[in-house]
């Protein structure tokens, strides 16, 4: 109880930079997200293209990122890029988590595209459309609606994976209750107040998803 | 209309058609018969190149179709098929999925495509179904509306793949009454099936098809009633 009582002191004192640094977390995830689904449907596209050079490069790519630990990439690239190009921890940041989170994204739609029914693309072919519009006006819509659960569980997995650029000095949730637990000597109380405000997001955006998920149920 | 000659198709070391030769005339109706394995699905799905043949040519036409230098897709909007499973597009409606392909492929205007499905629909019976998802429709109304899908591309050809296997008993039917209708009027229709009273009744000509082979090929009279192959008497009388 007594616990509850100082976390609760600790959640009034800090939330006004709490939540300023949720928006970094927030905008983080969403770059991510952003470029990790063109990147995902880019090495899935490749990956079931019929070229064997577009394959290997794929999997290579997925393999590798799937690989290593998103610690080390973002770190590998924080590191490797700024040595190139002037480039702030939030950009080197939220690039590291797109791509990292391109591999898995790209194995959800290879497996949404193959899971749709042979039938499909032979009806399709059948009624003379070449193999791009059956892809686009066929596959790839029913493929995206079998996507979106795994889909949504990705971008969980994403918004949680964000606290990982605190390692950069990106001043993020995470970095902001480090900071914060480290100068009044209460880490206790600050990672549990951290915890709940990444809970709250994660509960939201569970909820907006169903929302989505039965939206698109309506019909089919 | 279509011609093919010595087809060869193997599936690994399995030879599936060994050497088949077939002429289709305009407006002809042929029925393919044979048990299971015999060939005959495969037969059907090498003429609009589902399946490429290892070995002989395919004419459609008049022009031999080369896999290899001509656009595959071009030349399957010209020949219509008709599957066992249905495959409608379950993303979209009844009409969506009727005006698809004339659109996208023929590049037809979205009034005429439409206009175009509710008349195909009007000849299919399902005129009242055209805003309604396929899920939503029996099977018999699936392979209807299948139907009219193919034919909204205005295929010179039509391949029916066993159309009525995958339906109840009491649907069968209305499948049956539509395909009859559009030989009476004159389409040119290859059909895969086990319906011998269809064969008996609307076929121009019927083929039994035997590990890989055509056995026997007649007009529905002599086909059912003086086969002279000694397998075709054994699969009618299984059969019929």
């Amino acid at each position: 109880m007594e616990l509850l009582k100082t976390a609760y002191e600790v959640f009034m004192r800090t939330y006004p930079g709490f939540l300023e640094a949720t928006l970094f977390t927030l905008q983080i995830t969403a770059v991510a997200l952003v470029l990790g689904t063109i990147l995902g449907l880019f090495f899935a596209l490749m990956k079931i293209s019929r070229s064997k050079v577009l394959q290997t490069i794929a999997n290579l790519y997925i393999t590798i990122i799937r690989g290593t630990p998103l610690i080390v990439q973002i770190m590998f690239l924080y590191f490797g890029i700024t040595s190139l190009v002037v480039l702030s921890g939030f950009w080197a940041g939220a690039i590291a988590l797109g791509i990292h989170n391109g591999a898995y994204i790209a194995e959800i739609f290879r497996g949404a595209i193959q899971g749709i029914d042979r039938g499909q693309r032979e009806a399709s072919s059948s009624l003379g459309m070449t193999r791009g519009q059956s892809m686009r006006r066929i596959i790839f819509p029913q493929a995206l609606k079998r996507s979106i659960p795994p889909l949504g569980n990705q971008f969980i997995i994403t918004l949680k994976d964000s606290s990982l650029v605190y390692i950069i000095s990106v001043p993020e949730l995470f970095a902001m209750a480090n900071r914060e637990a480290a100068q009044s000597f209460q880490p206790l109380e600050t990672y549990l107040v951290v915890g709940v405000y990444y809970l709250v997001l994660v509960m939201i955006f569970t909820f907006l998803l169903k929302l989505y998920e039965n939206k698109l149920d309506v019909d089919k | 209309m279509l011609k093919c000659s010595n087809i060869h198709k193997s599936f690994g070391d399995l030879e599936v058609l060994k050497g088949i030769d077939l002429e289709v005339a305009p407006s002809e109706v042929v029925v393919l018969v044979g048990v299971s394995g015999s060939g005959k699905s495969t037969l059907l799905r090498c003429f609009n190149f589902l399946e490429r043949i290892n070995e002989g040519s395919i004419e459609i036409d008049g022009q031999v179709i080369d896999p290899k230098k001509q656009k595959l897709s071009a030349v399957r909007a010209e020949v219509g098929m008709v599957f066992q499973h249905f495959n409608l597009f379950p993303h979209k409606t009844v009409l969506e999925n009727i005006i698809e392909a004339p659109m996208i492929v023929k590049k037809m205007n979205k009034a005429d495509a439409t206009k175009l499905a509710k008349d195909l629909l009007e000849k299919v019976g399902l005129a009242d179904k055209a805003d309604v998802y396929p899920s939503k429709l029996s099977g018999g109304q699936k392979q209807r509306v299948a139907i009219a899908r193919s034919l909204a591309m205005e295929p010179k050809v039509l391949l029916f793949d066993e159309p009525t296997s995958a339906l109840d008993p009491e649907l069968v039917g209305e499948v049956l009454a539509v395909m009859q209708q559009l030989a009476q009027e004159g389409m040119t229709m290859v059909v895969v099936t086990h319906e011998m009273k269809f064969a008996r009744e609307v076929a121009n000509r019927v083929i039994m098809l035997d590990e890989g082979r055509i056995i026997e090929s007649a007009d529905p009279k002599t086909f059912f009633e003086n086969p002279s192959n000694e397998r075709t008497k054994q699969f009618i009388q299984l059969v019929d």
